[in-house]
């Protein structure tokens, strides 16, 4: 059964359409305590990804029961291979103890990724260890394209920060502690601000807390850097919602599906936003920073 | 596998399998139809439809707990006429019964909402759905009231001569006197149970996970809770029951069946795995075919007490 696609401002956005591509683990390596780098030969996948979006997991997994989606941590093309980097903690108990040789079944890739634009060459990169998952094929994928990347890293302690062997070598790696046992000593927010007038674009994944932060940064950032609105005339008055040019923002948030069919249906994985409830499964799990409503706590 | 829910009714309910997809479990069908292909369910029932619009509880709105799952999604919808106009194509293309969900208030809304959708073609029954949080009630649901009840039953039956299936909940301390009263009012068929009011919090913050607090607890873990509701129904009314309740397996199929179940209801588990309905009659038919069974209706109520023994339930632990 061919995998219905829809084609929108150049992204896939995929739909779960059929009973998913049957995939094969060929490595499992553990990369922090809690935390497994999978990586499987699932070469339909891997041709279609796109940084940013995540696949369902059909098998193995718990009978019954809504599971959150899986973000594609990386994805080598060529080899049709793709990585996925699971926590003890996501629900997908049934991956946790898999071992190279065993057999799935995933769908995929689902949602809407990450948009950069073709102008970008410098992009800023923003995560925590729990959302480095949905930034991670986001770095490989604009290295290969020959930009510049850099990735900022916040974790509590240095035994929490993840191996720079998952980045590519051509990647700036920067690491931010909550204890300074290592890199920066504070929120890895505190280093947005050396960054934004070199940056392009930033994607950003994490907690609330940081990505609510980071939302804050971005809001000023223009008054900031004194950038000058370009373009037409706009008439006085309120500013008309149109929607907001994924593309074109300067911040980008992909965020965690927690739960939910994946299909656009349950409206379980919705977050807050701007003009209405966004689904994370479809208009997402990345969104422009300004598509989404802050102080409700999405 | 033919089952006729509704054989009363001029046309019936027919479906090819008595797997269907329960409200909540395929958004308005469409969805679901266009990624199932030829693998359809039995019937699907669409997430439950308000007069106007709603816009959902605020987030989050869904957690995965160990055996279950928690969701407060606030019956988020257009409005019933907006549901009608954007998905009546796609209902009129579809081969499997379409059953649309419906929630209200007062029985005003209830005869208004029906109205409007006896007056499309393509559908094959409504669901009057008596176990949402009713907020002219304080979040009591209808379904827990039985004059509540069999006024919302009369009003929706007075309104259409399309199958009417009332969906209950299993918060009543006793579902038997409100099964009969649907029975009495005119339905022609009862679905049970809807997700379980429920809790769930977080140890770190001490605070809620869900943006409302309280959520409706579906999946794996209200199965038992589900099946002694359908065994209790079906002992007190002689209508077809569709068993809902953490269904995701040949033996969830078999034991609501076996409770007295006509059909059999997935939502969480379709929502997981769209093909799930269509693989479960295809293993419900080679279960009965390699019992010589040629009609899974002989399946239904095999656990049921024998009807001289019936009496036997008054007293028990949940027995008015």
């Amino acid at each position: 059964m061919a995998m219905r696609m829809q084609r929108r401002a150049g992204t896939a956005r995929a739909t779960k359409a059929s009973p998913g591509e049957e995939v094969h683990l060929l490595e499992t390596r553990p990369v922090l305590p809690g935390y497994q780098l999978l990586t499987w030969a699932a070469q339909d996948i891997a041709r279609k990804v796109q940084p940013g979006q995540f696949v369902y997991v059909l098998a193995p997994r718990a009978p019954g029961l809504l599971l959150p989606a899986v973000p594609v941590a990386g994805v080598d093309r060529l080899a049709g291979r793709i990585r996925l980097l699971i926590s003890a903690d996501t629900g997908h108990e049934a991956l946790w103890s898999l071992r190279a040789g065993d057999v799935g079944r995933f769908e995929g890739p689902l949602g809407r990724g990450f948009e950069i634009d073709a102008h970008s060459r410098y992009l800023l990169v923003v995560t925590d260890v729990a959302g480095f998952a949905r930034v991670g094929a986001s770095v490989e994928e604009a290295v290969a394209s020959g930009r510049q990347v850099t990735l900022l890293l916040g974790a509590r302690t240095a035994a929490e920060v993840l191996p720079s062997s998952l980045l590519p070598d051509e990647a700036e790696y920067v690491v931010a502690t909550t204890d300074g046992t290592l890199g920066h000593h504070g929120s890895v927010a505190d280093l947005v601000s050396e960054y934004e007038a070199w940056a392009d674009q930033c994607l950003a994944a994490g907690s609330t807390e940081l990505l609510t932060r980071l939302v804050r940064l971005a809001e000023g950032r223009r008054a900031r850097m004194g950038v000058a609105k370009l373009g037409r005339k706009r008439r006085r008055g309120p500013e008309p919602r149109a929607t907001v040019s994924r593309r074109r923002a300067w911040l980008q948030l992909a965020l965690p599906h927690q739960a939910g069919c994946a299909l656009g249906v349950c409206l379980g994985c919705v977050a807050t936003g701007e003009r209405g409830p966004l689904r994370v499964c479809r208009e997402g799990p990345a969104f422009a920073a300004g598509e989404l409503r802050w102080e409700t706590g999405s | 596998m033919t089952v006729d829910l509704a054989p009363r009714r001029r046309g019936g309910l027919r479906l090819r399998h008595p797997l269907v997809v329960a409200a909540g479990g395929a958004g308005y069908g469409g969805e679901l139809l266009a990624a199932v292909a030829a693998q359809t369910p039995g019937a699907i029932i669409t997430r439950s439809v308000t007069r106007e619009a709603r816009p959902g509880n605020p987030t989050p709105r869904m957690a995965l707990l160990s055996h279950g799952l928690l969701s407060s999604i606030g019956l988020q919808n257009p409005g019933i006429d907006a549901v009608v106009q954007r998905q009546a194509s796609r209902w009129s293309a579809s081969t499997t019964p379409i059953i649309v969900s419906i929630c209200a208030d007062n029985a005003e809304d209830i005869a208004a909402l029906v109205r409007t959708l006896d007056m499309q073609p393509d559908i094959a029954g409504v669901e009057l759905n008596l176990a949402c949080p009713d907020r002219s009630r304080g979040g009591e649901p209808i379904g827990l009231d039985v004059e509540a009840t069999e006024i919302a039953t009369v009003a929706a039956r007075a309104a259409t001569d399309l199958p009417l299936i009332v969906k209950l909940t299993a918060s009543a301390a006793d579902v038997r006197p409100i099964a009969r009263a649907v029975a009495a009012a005119g339905a022609d068929v009862i679905s049970a149970i809807a997700a379980l009011p429920a809790l769930a919090l977080d140890p770190e913050r001490g605070g809620a996970i869900l943006g409302t607090a309280y959520g409706g607890l579906s999946g794996p873990a209200i199965k038992p809770v589900g099946l002694r509701v359908v065994y209790e129904i079906a002992q007190a009314v002689r209508l077809p029951i569709i068993g809902i309740g953490g269904v995701a397996s040949l033996e969830d199929v078999l034991d609501y069946l076996a409770a007295g179940a006509t059909a059999v209801g997935l939502a969480t588990a379709a929502l997981a795995d769209p093909f799930l309905p269509a693989r479960l009659a295809d293993e419900l038919a080679a279960w009965c075919e390699a019992r010589g069974i040629s009609d899974p209706g002989a399946l239904s109520g095999r656990a049921l007490p024998r009807r001289r023994d019936r009496g036997s339930l008054r007293s028990g632990p949940f027995a008015r």
